[in-house]
């Protein structure tokens, strides 16, 4: 086999991916749990290890320019490290979702939090995971299969955040006085969901990698 | 229902050794301690009254791929020639500064000229095989430094072929000649050849230039395999061949008297991506030269 140099770094480079990705993973997660225990102490961990995430994107970042400065990829090699390149901003700014429900854990008052929200909060992440687990798994394969049937998914995630947004507003209405932290909760869900859209975002990229085509599912909004 | 979110299984990553990943991310500050093979210092060539190359200093480290840049005429081959002595086969040429190989000056005077060819080995931009068989091309150099048992001489010659990657392709016609081969083959042969004694150095004076993309693309892996035992310094017309193989790169440019010097020099990531000289950017970016 020729090229031993570039197909060893773009095995590094995708094996970074997917470490960046369990990173998402871990703190999206922990982050959900911190929330439903209010641990203000856990919380600020997580906002804190969103900097190590950061710096590990620009790291991969910076290894893909180098690869194609130095190594003139082509073909499905220049397109996966321009998918890296989008599939690692990504990760990086649901991350930041994942932070930024820390951080609403480090705003709340300490006093319960509706239980079954609390569930559909949970079933939210379980199934966002789920797909960016999978998202992940099909971009290093170049699985197109799974990356066009993965979207579908998130039809599950539009729905409980649909439903989390029409219990809290009812809450609003009938609890003034809990508008505050309805309001935090609200961004919770809405970043739940957008963690799951950036997942969709992901597959595209698996497509792009793998055949050429420049796909776009139809996405449920913006930030 | 509370379904507790957990963290899916790790992923499985399949392809990439623990060594190679370490391999693969070598930082700069790892890149700065390596052992340094040959010291270049202030180092001058002058053909007559003309001075090739002024000033030169360049620490090239050990068991790396050094690359050797710059436009036509900037004293790429002369620096490189330098590092065996072969500038002294040129009439009225010398040389100022030092060469330091493993600490020993190789451009003071009294210093076996011989011995010093024999650690540095060149190959060069055409694949010269002498027109003898591919075993007797390859046991040449042992021969001449006093090797004859027959034993001997068939291990250096399969593990120096082993080694330049050609062995597979003729270990059943050994004894046909070398030119009959392919200008690929022919180069790798000529790799065999200058491995089997043993050198400390390789260097390459454009060695890819007369071979076709796929015999490019095998030298240029081959490269990589031989820098584990050896200290590789080539001179390229080729920027991007430049970038893809060499761990490191020397910048070299002619000044107002038209003589080369050095621009910069620093790992080729670095040099590639964020070169700290000007004349360096525009000559990477294909502005110049």
């Amino acid at each position: 086999m020729t090229r031993e140099i570039l197909e060893r770094r773009l095995h590094h480079l995708q094996d970074e991916v997917l470490n960046l990705g369990s990173m998402v993973e871990q703190s999206s997660v922990d982050a959900v749990k911190a929330l439903r225990r209010l641990d203000v102490a856990s919380a600020q961990k997580i906002e804190n290890r969103d900097g190590v995430i950061n710096r590990r994107r620009f790291a991969i970042e910076e290894d893909c320019l180098t690869l194609m400065a130095t190594q003139q990829p082509m073909a499905h090699d220049l397109r996966l490290l321009a998918a890296i390149l989008e599939v690692i901003t990504e990760l990086e700014r649901m991350g930041d979702y994942a932070k930024g429900i820390a951080h609403i854990t480090t705003l709340l008052e300490p006093s319960p939090l509706p239980p079954a929200l609390l569930d559909h909060f949970d079933t939210m992440a379980v199934q966002a995971n789920a797909m960016l687990h999978r998202a992940l798994s099909a971009f290093v394969a170049g699985d197109v299969k799974a990356a066009r049937t993965i979207p579908a998914e998130d039809d599950e995630v539009d729905r409980l955040f649909n439903l989390i947004y029409g219990e809290l507003v009812e809450r609003m209405i009938a609890d003034p006085q809990s508008v505050d932290q309805t309001t935090h909760l609200l961004w919770v869900s809405h970043n739940l969901e957008r963690f799951a859209d950036r997942v969709t975002n992901i597959c595209e990229r698996t497509i792009f990698l793998a055949t050429g085509e420049m796909t776009e599912f139809s996405a449920s909004g913006g930030d | 229902m509370n379904i507790t979110p957990t963290l899916s299984q790790p992923f499985v990553l399949p392809r990439a050794s623990a060594r190679s990943i370490e391999d693969a991310v070598e930082t700069e500050a790892e890149r700065a301690i390596r052992p340094v093979k040959l010291d270049i210092r202030n180092l001058s060539v002058f053909y007559g009254k003309f001075r090739a190359i002024a000033d030169i200093n360049i620490s090239i480290p050990a068991h790396q791929v050094t690359a050797i840049i710059g436009p036509s005429g900037c004293g790429k081959s002369t620096l490189l020639r330098a590092i065996n002595r072969m500038t002294d086969l040129t009439p009225g040429s010398h040389a100022e500064g030092e060469i330091l190989l493993d600490g020993e000056n190789i451009l003071a005077s009294g210093i076996d000229v011989v011995q010093i060819r024999q650690r540095v080995g060149m190959v060069f931009q055409r694949p010269n095989p002498f027109p003898k068989s591919i075993y007797d091309n390859v046991a040449y150099g042992p021969r001449l430094y006093g090797i004859h048992r027959r034993t001997e001489l068939d291990e250096i010659v399969e593990h120096s072929l082993q080694r330049s990657a050609l062995w597979d392709e003729v270990k059943e016609k050994l004894n046909q000649s070398g030119m009959a081969l392919s200008g690929g083959q022919q180069q790798r042969l000529c790799i065999a050849r200058a491995l089997a004694v043993e050198p400390a150095v390789i260097l390459m004076d454009e060695p890819a230039s007369a071979l076709d993309p796929i015999a490019t693309l095998k030298i240029e892996d081959l490269m990589q395999h031989l820098k584990e035992e050896y200290t590789i310094v080539i001179v390229t017309h080729n920027m991007q061949q430049a970038a893809r193989v060499s761990d490191y790169t020397a910048f070299l440019m002619i000044d107002d008297e038209r003589a080369g010097r050095l621009v910069e020099f620093g790992t080729t990531n670095r040099i590639f991506t964020r070169p700290e000289k000007k004349q360096t950017e525009d000559y990477v970016t294909g502005r110049f030269g």
